[in-house]
């Protein structure tokens, strides 16, 4: 865990100690069974004990929407939920979104329309986006910016990331038609 | 993260209780979203978690003709904001919900949690006070009510006692035609602290209540400046007088990063006022 008054251990996780707890749960479609640390985070779960590295810890404090995954079909900031907390839950994270090597309709949208320059944000974008778009297929922009609100980028802009979720829920809408 | 602790999650009232009154230096646990933050800043500490939200009278959330509303702890600000029947009955409630940080916190954080935390600024503060809201308190000694308007004591401070867990807030029934509306000041549009926090309500017999936010150590409800607004009518010229009358009432902060308390007795005005024209349906301010 990054502790903020050991600066060198920002990048280690540092075990707590406590006798460890079991926790079961389902990640992407897979089901998970370990021995953690009762303080460790969601989000450090993830990374550090799975190594899924696709969502990302910018605040700790539930400011920058980056650690954004999806919990029981909820989106949710990952740095302030502890995992044990995510006993029996369902997560979606950024390496659930594509299938078989396929990227999302989300996804593509992103990179077309410019969505995303340095990426940082876009994991975080992306599960924010989602779950507005599995609750509501058909959102306006004041929805898709009120779902994104918590999500912070730092170099896109805002306009491309609203246009890409926009074009994706045009274009699942259509896939759902013709399906 | 310095704190070391373990992890208790009970099934029952009863059981946390016991357990609270066990173990001292334990922190509860619903939303998480401001306990995980200074866990991990080691603003505090320690050394036991009681995560709350499996307790089944703590997911309470029913609503009972002529008594209205019970809101369990466990009840997140998202789960508020969606109910349609509290949004036509208690607007202001509503919009509170919606105001409070982003959505995704939202998703974890209660209305409980919001009012525990008893930031001077918490957006379901002035709602819920405006409608007479009741905290319901559990012990091992029992369970007892108290009023909203009796529970904060200070910045980040309440009348609960380590030994407390709350179960829940209660909202008197209202009658056809009233109606409320909460407005706030933030720097930003998107997620953001407020500044200044108003709700109004009238009641159908044309009583106004009203609460504010984020100016004075406590959320608090104006029952003085009611009374006074009692003795005239409610028209729309009575928004002049509001606006300079209820700038007597609040106590900003000098030291505060967000704005200065000049800017905070003149927004306070300008809420207020903006807020009776908009409930007695005159567009404008
Ligand atoms: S890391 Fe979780 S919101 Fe920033
Ligand atoms: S793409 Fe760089 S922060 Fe958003």
């Amino acid at each position: 865990m990054c502790d903020h008054e050991v600066k060198t251990n920002c990048f280690e996780y540092i075990d707590s100690q406590m006798p460890p707890v079991p926790l079961e749960l389902n990640v992407n479609g897979e089901s998970i069974y370990e021995l953690i640390d009762p303080a460790m985070t969601l989000l450090d779960f993830l990374r550090v004990s799975l190594k899924l590295f696709g969502t990302k810890e910018g605040c700790r404090e539930g400011e920058c929407g980056a650690c954004t995954v999806i919990m029981n079909g909820r989106a949710v900031p990952s740095c302030l939920i502890l995992a044990i907390e995510a006993q029996g839950a369902d997560i979606i994270t950024v390496e659930g979104l594509s299938k078989n090597g396929e990227l999302s309709i989300l996804q593509q949208e992103f990179i077309k329309e410019d969505g995303l320059q340095c990426g940082f944000c876009t994991p975080g974008m992306l599960m924010s986006a989602k779950a507005l778009l599995d609750r509501n297929p058909n959102p306006t922009v004041d929805e898709v910016k009120e779902a994104i609100a918590g999500n912070l980028c730092r170099c896109t802009g805002y306009k491309s990331i609203i246009n890409a979720i926009l074009s994706a829920a045009k274009r699942e809408r259509e896939a759902l038609s013709n399906g | 993260m310095l704190s070391k602790f373990d992890y208790y999650k009970p099934v029952s009232l009863e059981k946390a209780t016991e357990y609270l009154n066990e173990n001292s230096e334990t922190k509860i646990l619903a939303g998480g979203t401001d306990l995980l933050i200074s866990l991990q800043k080691n603003k505090e500490r320690c050394k036991h978690i009681l995560d709350i939200k499996a307790i089944p009278e703590l997911n309470r959330f029913t609503y009972t003709e002529g008594r209205g509303y019970f809101i369990g702890a466990a009840i997140t600000v998202n789960q508020i904001s969606e109910e349609k029947l509290l949004r036509e009955k208690y607007p202001a409630i509503s919009q509170g919900a919606d105001a409070l940080g982003s959505y995704q916190v939202r998703n974890r954080a209660t209305m409980v949690g919001n009012i525990c935390n008893a930031s001077p600024g918490a957006d379901l503060a002035a709602p819920l006070l405006v409608y007479d809201a009741k905290v319901h308190i559990a012990s091992s000694e029992g369970i007892r009510a108290t009023d909203l308007c009796d529970f904060f004591t200070g910045v980040k401070k309440t009348i609960l006692k380590p030994k407390d867990l709350v179960i829940g807030i209660s909202i008197p029934d209202v009658e056809r035609g009233d109606r409320s509306v909460y407005l706030r000041k933030s720097r930003i549009k998107g997620a953001d602290l407020c500044n200044v926090a108003i709700a109004l309500r009238i009641n159908p017999e044309n009583k106004l209540s009203i609460a504010l936010g984020a100016v004075s150590t406590i959320p608090m409800r104006l029952f003085e400046l009611e009374r006074k607004i009692a003795e005239r009518e409610l028209t729309p010229e009575l928004g002049d007088w509001l606006a300079a009358e209820i700038k007597t009432y609040i106590n900003p902060r000098r030291d505060s990063i967000r704005s200065s308390p000049e800017y905070r007795y003149l927004i306070t005005g300008v809420l207020a006022k903006r807020g009776l024209l908009k409930l007695i349906d005159k567009e404008g301010a």
